[in-house]
């Protein structure tokens, strides 16, 4: 369903991303580790156009772009197929959390405005927040506002979620409520790539790793190729420094 | 000359003075109609670093920054009839320059003049919203100029409010400077009928508090507009 071929960026002199393919099929769940600086954030940026790559190809369904040299109209709709859902939230912050969640779609996308509302509630409900539909950001934990996050993803209905570090600013007695959002949506069948540290979501949802180091991708596989089995050293080495040596996933 | 202060005088001068405030009010209403967008655009080129007209923002911000307003008002009051009646004589255009009303020469230099505060004003402010903001919108599917209008300008405008009151009001005093261009606002009114009874002290006095009535009214409006604004931020407290 989306394909990225050699995807390459540059800040500066300092390269991040080294050529990288991915692969993703409907209803994949992707996740993809590495330590920081080794261009996940990036690699997710660009399919998104928040950043520009220098180049490399992305095929969405039928339609190829370019990512070094889309053009405004193909950034839009390429935009209009997939959802971001990002670290620090990003919740627009003069807008109450249905209005975060129904503006992408009445403004955006000409729905309605009676059918986005419903649609919002819905999504809304979905991450628990049926109380929330008119508190301002403001008012919100950061578990809350990362839950109108997703719901703003869900409501708009897109081909695939891209997750980047979903859960690193919240506090840790807060991560829990988001991994459960994230696990249930996962269960609906939506595609999912999702960039995080959360090893227990990798093993226990994702349906692929991919392990990035360097600005390339070393290692792909299953959660039990890559967390039980990996091949390359960089993998061990990686997971031995991010896991404790009596871990277990069945904790 | 009387002794003590002459209360009838007084009083008429006050309706005197008043019936300047509404040229007063035009200069500063179509001022910062020019201004507000002028001066948000210009921001933007700062902000954004675009090449050439970044450079001249900056330049212009200093330059009608560090030079009193009568003396901007001197220069453009007398270079540009010159200007334009030499284009007009060059094209044929057949109209007296000197018959122009001076109001149009007040609209010029007050929109220049209060275009450089703000291009400072929003500079800051927007620079005070995350581009977290700018990239969520564009991820939901929002143009640049939605995302601008919809989300970015009025979380700028709820930072910016209180600086753009202060512009106003400056503003606002600033045309009593109007009189060097024989406007009849507040300031030459009143002046005008002291020079036939040498009260000046009433006339000062009343001059001191319409401008005072005036900025206070429009202080209080800015804070009702202000916390309207700010329903979203003070929803927490």
């Amino acid at each position: 369903m989306l394909e990225i071929k050699d995807i390459r960026k540059s800040f500066g002199k300092n390269e991040i991303l080294k050529g990288v393919d991915l692969k993703i099929d409907k209803g994949d769940v992707v996740v993809i580790l590495g330590p920081s600086g080794s261009g996940k954030t990036t690699l997710l940026r660009c399919i998104n156009f928040l950043e520009k790559a220098d180049s490399g190809s992305a095929l969405f369904g039928e339609t190829e772009v370019n990512l070094g040299s889309a053009s405004k109209k193909q950034i839009y709709q390429i935009r209009k197929k997939i959802a971001f859902v990002f670290q620090n939230y990003n919740l627009f912050n003069n807008k109450t959390a249905l209005e975060n969640v129904t503006e992408g779609l009445i403004i955006g996308r000409k729905v309605p405005k009676n059918d986005a509302i419903e649609i919002g509630k819905k999504a809304l409900d979905k991450v628990g927040l049926s109380e929330k539909y008119d508190a301002y950001p403001s008012e919100l934990s950061g578990g809350q506002q990362q839950r109108v996050g997703i719901a703003r993803a869900v409501a708009l209905n897109p081909d695939i979620i891209l997750f980047d570090e979903p859960t690193s600013a919240l506090d840790p007695e807060l991560v829990g409520e988001v991994l459960e959002v994230m696990k249930n949506i996962a269960k609906e069948g939506t595609t999912m790539l999702v960039v995080t540290h959360e090893m227990s979501f990798a093993k226990d949802v994702a349906n692929r790793v991919i392990f990035m180091d360097g600005g390339v991708v070393v290692e792909e596989g299953t959660p039990q190729e890559i967390f039980v089995t990996p091949k390359e050293e960089r993998t061990q080495k990686f997971l031995k420094r991010v896991l404790p040596e009596d871990y277990t996933f069945y904790i | 000359m009387s002794d003590g202060l002459d209360f009838e005088f007084l009083i008429d001068t006050f309706f005197v003075a008043l019936s300047g405030v509404p040229i007063a009010l035009l200069i500063t209403v179509v001022s910062l109609l020019i201004a507000l967008p002028l001066g948000f655009l210009l921001a933007l080129t700062r902000i954004n670093k675009i090449p050439v007209l970044n450079r001249f923002a900056q330049v212009y911000v200093s330059f009608v920054r560090g030079t009193p307003v009568i003396v901007q008002i001197f220069i453009i009051y007398n270079s540009v009839p010159l200007l334009l009646s030499s284009i007009f004589k060059e094209y044929g255009i057949n109209i007296n320059v000197y018959e122009i009303n001076p109001i149009w020469y007040a609209f010029i230099v007050f929109s220049l003049n209060t275009t450089a505060i703000l291009i400072e004003v929003f500079r800051s402010s927007i620079s005070t919203v995350s581009k977290g903001q700018l990239e969520a919108a564009q991820s939901v599917g929002l143009t640049n100029v939605q995302a601008f209008r919809r989300i970015i300008i009025p979380q700028t405008l709820v930072v910016a409010l209180p600086n753009i009151c202060t512009a106003t009001v400056n503003l606002i005093k600033a045309t009593s400077l109007g009189y060097a261009l024989s406007l009849h606002e507040i300031t030459l009114r009143a002046q005008v009928a002291a020079n036939a009874s040498y009260n000046y002290v009433e006339a000062y006095l009343d001059i001191f508090i319409v401008y005072l009535i005036i900025c206070s009214l429009v202080e209080y409006l800015f804070k009702v507009y202000e916390k309207r604004l700010t329903k979203y931020k003070s929803a927490a407290a």
